[in-house]
């Protein structure tokens, strides 16, 4: 479970750090309370999946083919279909969490990877649902397209055909 | 002055007709259009006034000792149309410091684009210029670390867009990516030479380049070559020479070559850049050039401190019908021999926008004055440089 090494890891570097960044001894067990519970929150609602419309014909993609098909670079499932990559902007958590596993990259460096291709007129960003039940209408139309979820939260018409924790 | 209100004219009847498109079609389809923008606000001065600091040889003048909003402030608005799965119309408009001084917007970017399948794009109108690896998003701040490209390396290029098409291809190769394009058009710019005006247009430019990503790696080869259309405004001192030797240095109907290479190390919080490039001249007047920068950047939570180097080193070309004292003098304002340290941070302190402030030490020889405007004999080819920007997109 990868997650929860990287949520480890984030604690104890945070935990290391936290001495060094105050000089008042007497505000370190607050302010490393607070970086533990920022660092808990991070991870509090577990790995991100991506998944199908369960008659999309795929069943696996591999972590590249996930990070080509949402960053642009080449948006072609493993059956020769285009792939059509929906995001959720509108769940911070969700969004930061799913590009922070999949690359390890901040909503801003995201935001500022799209400003330079859009304004240099190369590939769109992903289609933007306003809601989870919005990209899985999306999703149950476009056989093509892919979303993202909390792990343990799909419903029955998608298949996982990634996890983020793996 | 009719040429401003006719390019803003162009801007408002090209949107017209997007939206006038996009209305046609109806909301039914898979269609959709957006509005868009970037822009900066950027503030710098030098240490210097015995030459004056440009971002690129579009500028007219450049820096001085006091603070200047010209070098680096931009403003952009776009407007895309995609008809899925296979067409795309765009159409950008800038307005930034302009070779005749002024900010009238002008279009950057106009054209339709189709993309028959996930390999295959094709583009054909009003492009920006890959020349090299990041050059078609030079004026886009938010989508780079520093606060200008460094300059040693893209401050060269006048170039950013021509009229004409590119098409590109992706392949899936070895676990990674391989990339090719080609592009060709024909300029329409200007580069401000002392008070007159150097007409690029109507020049050609050819080029393509190969890029192979895998991983946090990408590496990329580029080539692209120009022949000018025009000469420097320069007629009379031409015509004062032998035509032997006016001939070696007319640019008219000659090419200049660009060769690159890019490499590019961008993992989680890590990015770093390399590039190099070789300039090739067939004529007298600009000289060959070697240039190249790194920068390293490292994110920790909302910053990005970054450090680099870059530098630029040409050579004058041996002409047949030299005429001492003369030549080699008109040939010196073409050198470049200098390098430069920044250190600097980006801070995105909300979500599309970002401060950034970086501090440039140029330590070059007195004859590097190519990349400077209005040099004086007091200029030793050194300086600082300080920038603030603010960024954003919409």
């Amino acid at each position: 479970m990868g997650w929860i090494h990287d949520g480890l890891q984030s604690f104890l570097e945070l935990r290391l750090l936290a001495p060094a960044m105050c000089t008042d001894g007497s505000f370190r067990p607050l302010i490393a309370t607070l970086l533990l519970l920022v660092a808990l929150q991070a991870y509090a609602d577990g790995p991100v999946v991506v998944v199908m419309s369960a008659a999309s014909g795929v069943d696996r993609l591999t972590r590249e083919e996930v990070v080509n098909i949402f960053l642009g670079r080449f948006r072609q499932l493993p059956n020769g279909q285009s792939a059509l990559p929906v995001d959720q902007p509108r769940d911070p958590g969700l969004f930061s969490d799913f590009y922070g596993q999949l690359v390890d990259k901040t909503p801003a460096e995201i935001r500022s990877y799209w400003s330079r291709l859009r304004f240099s007129g190369k590939t769109a960003p992903p289609e933007q649902a306003p809601s989870e039940q919005e990209m899985l209408q999306f999703l149950a139309s476009n056989p093509g397209s892919l979303g993202y979820l909390r792990a343990g939260q799909q419903p029955a018409q998608v298949k996982v055909v990634f996890n983020l924790g793996d | 002055m009719t040429q401003p209100s006719g390019r803003q004219l162009h801007v408002v009847e090209g949107l017209m007709l997007l939206l006038l498109a996009s209305a046609m079609v109806g909301p039914a389809s898979a269609m959709d259009f957006s509005l868009s923008g970037f822009g900066t606000l950027g503030a710098a001065r030098s240490t210097d006034e015995s030459a004056q600091f440009v971002r690129d040889l579009s500028h007219p003048d450049g820096l001085t000792e006091q603070w200047s909003l010209n070098t680096d402030s931009v403003l952009g608005l776009q407007a895309d149309l995609n008809i899925r799965p296979e067409w795309s119309a765009t159409l950008q408009a800038v307005s930034h410091y302009r070779p005749d001084g002024g900010f009238e917007p002008e279009i950057t970017w106009a054209f339709l684009g189709f993309d028959p399948n996930p390999s295959w794009s094709l583009r054909a109108g009003r492009l920006g210029i890959e020349f090299y690896m990041l050059a078609d998003s030079r004026l886009v701040g938010y989508s780079y670390l520093t606060v200008r490209p460094p300059v040693d390396y893209y401050g060269t290029l006048p170039f950013s867009y021509v009229d004409g098409m590119d098409i590109s291809a992706t392949w899936p190769f070895a676990g990674g990516l391989l990339r090719g394009k080609l592009y060709g058009g024909l300029s329409r710019e200007q580069s401000p030479w002392d008070q007159l005006q150097f007409d690029m247009s109507e020049s050609l430019l050819l080029g393509g380049y190969l890029d192979y990503q895998k991983g946090p790696w990408q590496v990329r080869l580029g080539q692209t070559s120009v022949r000018f259309a025009n000469d420097l405004p320069l007629e009379d001192f031409y015509a004062a020479l032998p035509e032997a030797t006016a001939d070696e240095l007319r640019v008219k109907d000659h090419w200049s070559h660009f060769s690159s290479l890019g490499i590019v190390y961008d993992a989680g919080p890590l990015q770093t850049q390399l590039m190099l490039s070789k300039t090739f001249n067939e004529h007298g007047t600009f000289e060959d050039t070697w240039s190249g920068y790194l920068v390293l950047g490292y994110r920790v939570q909302d910053w990005t401190p970054f450090v680099g180097v870059s530098a630029a080193k040409s050579a004058p070309a041996d002409l047949q019908y030299a005429i001492p004292g003369y030549t080699d003098a008109y040939q010196s304002n073409f050198h470049t021999d200098q390098g430069t340290y920044f250190i600097g941070t980006r801070w995105d302190f909300r979500p599309g926008m970002a401060l950034k402030a970086q501090v440039d030490v140029i330590r070059g020889d007195p004859s590097s004055t190519f990349l400077y405007r209005w040099e004086n004999e007091e200029w030793d080819g050194s300086m600082t440089v300080f920038s603030l920007s603010w960024n954003f997109v919409f």
